[in-house]
């Protein structure tokens, strides 16, 4: 009868933190790839039984094992839901990074991550797959948008800013669009805003999820740098402000803590000024509202995204319980089968959402989702997207003086 | 012989590793080739093959299980039913659900949310269990006070049997006709076979709901108001009681503002017609201040409400903010005994130099004392074992029995001779054996046999076997 052998710290795990699960299984239900499989090796649960072999130098790690490992999404939809608090983000985060060093990453992988750290490049590949794509060459393929840009706008920042729009790697070079909607929104509070740019590049959250820690270390290392100052650095991105709100951990370092406290999620910031964005007014069509895991388990604003549009457009939840879409960064391209049948359980709660409310449009605070539900055929849009369009004009007029 | 592919069956060392353990500390034995079927077929031919290949095989839902009833002895075949979660068909007229046996018990009911009706069992474990885990251990619920637990509540059950036939026991409409093998078939826990569609009995929802927390300086005073508010004729649908250390456990996860300084919460759910419901409220709150409560609170809205019962079905999970490690009873004694009871299990932990925490559905007398320890300081599996040996005894003293819901398993095998005869153990053996001649469900389980399950009887502290 009963079970734990003390650590001998295999993996180098925080011994609290893996003893915090009690393994009462309440976590089981809030995450997608158990939900998909129904099997244990998919669960937190398992996957946290399974961390706790290897960790005390019971077993090595096999096919299964990793395999168990790889097929967590890493939405960490699992905290909140959890009684006793098990950071099990930490846990995996810390397990792929041992992994990393056991084994070599995927090639594609590799590559991709690499060209997310290098903005020139992304730009570059970005023009080349724009064309691509215009030529007919391929077809959207999940993580993609529809209908990638040829170039990108130069614009000029203000010579003092109030606050720092985080534009990160994929987002600035594919959907630059959403950045500008979500500045306009910002300027219509009558903020000077000022954009990261290539300057500070990209997060480094992908590279975590893969257990590149020291490659997102130097990344946030260098957004860090080009950041300097006190101003708040606001991001429309779920999973780049979950990062960035984490450089603290990440680092350990003192300065990474205080960056990491100028972070705030643009809703976050928005829904203290709500009172400055007048909206046009007249009847709007409805939203269907799909929670990035990194807004809603991570950052916990998921409230606060709904509080800024809901002066603008009426609102229709999903009946899912803010369940994983399947994205998860490069989850969608490494794990296509398990994805998709994550994305099933996604689309039958959308479907079931648009027959209950006719509503035709799927607003989505994260790039990885958006990409990932538009090709599964929905019109997704950035919350402030639809805000920016819902702006009276007063707030428009606002907008180019702060320009 | 093929029953299932090869994406839903596997002997991987992790996944048979995995499916040895339930939500409890138990250890049994190693699990065998772990089966996901998806049809009744696919369970008879998982059924067949494990026969064919002379092993058991045991049955398993979400493995939320406390008393380790779908931890496996000697390699039998795990038939997981997690993937048969469809709920076929809901007929609203005769009130009446047909489910897969691995619909998550809160799966269901958000299914029926807003239809007016629902099914009544509640386990605190909701939001993960499965309908025929509920089934196989005839599971109660918060609000089985007042609607009763899931044997009320099944009206028919497709079984799979141990030769592979699929009988169905119970009718969906009216009471079982000739000798009710549903009714012998719910609480079995898989010795009798494999549930792989049941019907479930749907409960009209109440038009008033009214929750009120009550808040109380002494343990013993809650223990008696409990039997205070019975005795005057009350039968709330919901009747618990959680002690100090809980309230500390969970609040900080559901902020649903149980006072931290009190030494025991009560939580009163009054169900009916909404003039019955006020009378209630009214009632309970006089008794409660006469017995000694500081407050009174109701809840003013159904968030409010929500909060205060997730606090309550968190606790268990809770735990590890205080000891990584917890061994948990589920005795029930008379309610009129609460009190002295009570009082026993808290000198009982003390003796044994453990932490003991109460949370349980006091309106039926159903203690669930939590015995909290770190299973890596050397030694205490003795302490913990002998003081769970003690609380039952001291159960069974006060006329109790040794189990409300979890189920007997491999966990309280040991203790089914201090409750039943030789000759009452006899009989249920009889019965066992008419459904499974050649012991081949879940062998182990439920009866004492003399043969061991893995190391549960050693009563030692194993470490974990080596795999891969």
């Amino acid at each position: 009868m009963i079970a734990r052998s003390s650590t001998t710290g295999r993996i180098g795990l925080r011994d609290d933190a893996l003893s915090a699960c009690v393994s009462c299984g309440l976590c089981l239900p809030h995450c997608p790839t158990y939900r998909a499989t129904g099997d244990e090796r998919r669960s937190p649960r398992g996957r946290i039984a399974l961390m706790r072999i290897v960790e005390s130098g019971l077993a090595e790690p096999n096919a299964e094992w990793l395999a168990a490992m790889d097929t967590c999404i890493q939405c960490r939809g699992c905290e909140p839901a959890c009684p006793s608090g098990v950071p099990f983000g930490e846990l995996m985060a810390d397990t792929q990074a041992f992994n990393s060093g056991t084994r070599r990453l995927p090639l594609r992988l590799r590559l991709g991550l690499r060209v997310l750290g290098r903005p020139q490049m992304l730009r570059l590949g970005t023009r080349l797959l724009a064309l691509a794509q215009r030529m007919g060459f391929f077809r959207s393929s999940g993580f993609l948008p529809g209908r990638l840009p040829l170039r990108l706008p130069r614009r000029p920042a203000p010579a003092e800013v109030d606050v720092v729009l985080f534009t990160g790697c994929v987002m600035d070079t594919w959907t630059p669009h959403v950045h500008d909607a979500a500045q306009r929104v910002l300027e219509a509070t009558g903020a000077r805003v000022g954009r990261s740019g290539t300057a500070a590049g990209c997060c480094g959250a992908l590279h975590v999820h893969a257990g590149l820690r020291e490659e997102a270390r130097s990344l946030a290392h260098r957004v860090m740098a080009a950041l300097p100052g006190d101003q708040q650095v606001l991001a429309d991105s779920a999973g780049c402000g979950a990062m960035l709100k984490e450089y603290g951990d990440l680092l350990g370092t003192e300065e990474a803590h205080a960056f990491s406290a100028r972070v705030a999620d643009v809703h976050e910031w928005l829904v203290e000024r709500l009172d400055r964005l007048t909206p046009v007014g007249g009847r709007s069509e409805p939203v269907i509202i799909q929670d990035p895991c990194h807004l809603r388990h991570v950052q916990r604003v998921d409230g606060a995204m709904r509080a800024v549009l809901a002066p603008f457009v009426p609102v229709v939840e999903l009946d899912d319980e803010g369940l994983c879409c399947g994205a998860g960064g490069a989850f969608a391209v490494l794990q296509p089968d398990l994805a998709a049948k994550v994305r099933d359980q996604k689309v039958a709660a959308i479907d079931r959402a648009v027959a209950r409310s006719g509503a035709a449009v799927v607003v989505s605070a994260n790039p990885g989702c958006s990409f990932y539900l538009g090709a599964a055929g929905y019109q997704v849009r950035h919350p402030l997207e639809v805000v920016a369009e819902g702006l009276a004009a007063t707030g428009g007029q606002e907008m180019t003086d702060g320009n | 012989m093929e029953v299932l592919g090869p994406d839903r069956v596997t002997d991987g060392s992790a996944a048979r590793r995995l499916y040895s353990r339930d939500g409890s500390v138990i250890e049994g034995g190693r699990a065998g080739p772990v089966c996901f079927p998806e049809t009744t077929g696919e369970v008879v031919g998982c059924v067949q093959a494990a026969r064919a290949h002379g092993r058991a095989f045991v049955p398993r839902g979400a493995g939320t299980g406390l008393t380790g009833g779908s931890v496996p002895c000697d390699d039998p075949v795990m038939i997981v039913t997690t993937r048969m979660n469809q709920i076929l068909e809901v007929d609203r007229g005769r009130r009446v659900a047909w489910v897969e046996p691995g619909v998550v018990n809160l799966d269901l009911a958000h299914h029926l949310a807003g239809s007016g009706l629902h099914f009544a069992p509640d386990p605190s474990s909701q939001q993960a269990c499965t309908i025929g885990g509920n089934v196989a251990n005839n599971s109660g619920g918060p609000h089985c006070l007042a609607y009763g637990v899931t044997s009320a509540h099944v009206a028919a059950v497709e079984v799979v049997l141990s030769d592979g036939t699929v009988v169905v026991l119970g009718e969906e409409q009216g009471d079982s006709v000739g000798l009710d093998l549903r009714g012998a078939f719910v609480g079995g826990e898989g010795t009798l076979g494999v549930a792989t569609k049941i019907a479930v009995r749907l409960t009209q929802d109440p038009p008033k709901v009214a929750t009120l927390l009550l808040d109380f300086v002494e343990v013993a005073d809650a223990a008696t108001t409990v039997s205070a508010i019975i005795a005057a004729g009350v039968l709330p649908a919901a009747l618990e009681l959680m002690d100090r250390r809980v309230v500390e456990a969970v609040e900080p996860f559901v902020h649903a503002g149980y006072p931290l300084d009190a030494a025991a919460v009560l939580i009163v759910e009054l169900d009916g017609l909404p003039g019955g419901v006020a009378h209630e409220v009214g009632l309970v709150t006089r008794i409660g201040s006469q017995g000694g409560a500081r407050t009174v609170r109701l809840a003013a809205d159904d968030a409010e409400r929500d909060r205060i019962w997730k606090g309550r079905k968190s606790a268990f999970g809770a735990i590890a903010n205080i000891r990584p490690d917890y061994y948990l009873h589920d005795t029930v004694i008379p309610r009129t005994k609460l009190a002295g009871v009570l009082d026993e299990v808290y000198a009982i932990a003390e003796r044994h130099d453990l932490l003991v925490m109460n949370v349980f559905h006091a309106g039926d007398g159903n203690l669930h004392p939590l015995l909290l320890f770190d299973s890596r300081e050397p030694g205490v599996m003795e302490r913990v074992l002998a003081a769970g040996e003690e609380i039952v005894r001291a159960s069974l003293a006060a006329g109790g029995v040794l189990s409300g819901e979890h189920g007997i398993g491999l966990e309280k095998r040991r203790f089914m001779s201090l409750q039943f005869s030789p000759e009452d153990l006899a009989a249920q053996d009889a019965l066992r054996r008419a459904f499974d001649p050649d012991g081949i469900a879940n062998p182990l389980k439920v009866l004492p046999t003399g043969a061991s399950c893995g190391d549960v009887n050693a009563l030692d502290v194993v470490p974990d076997g080596v795999w891969v």
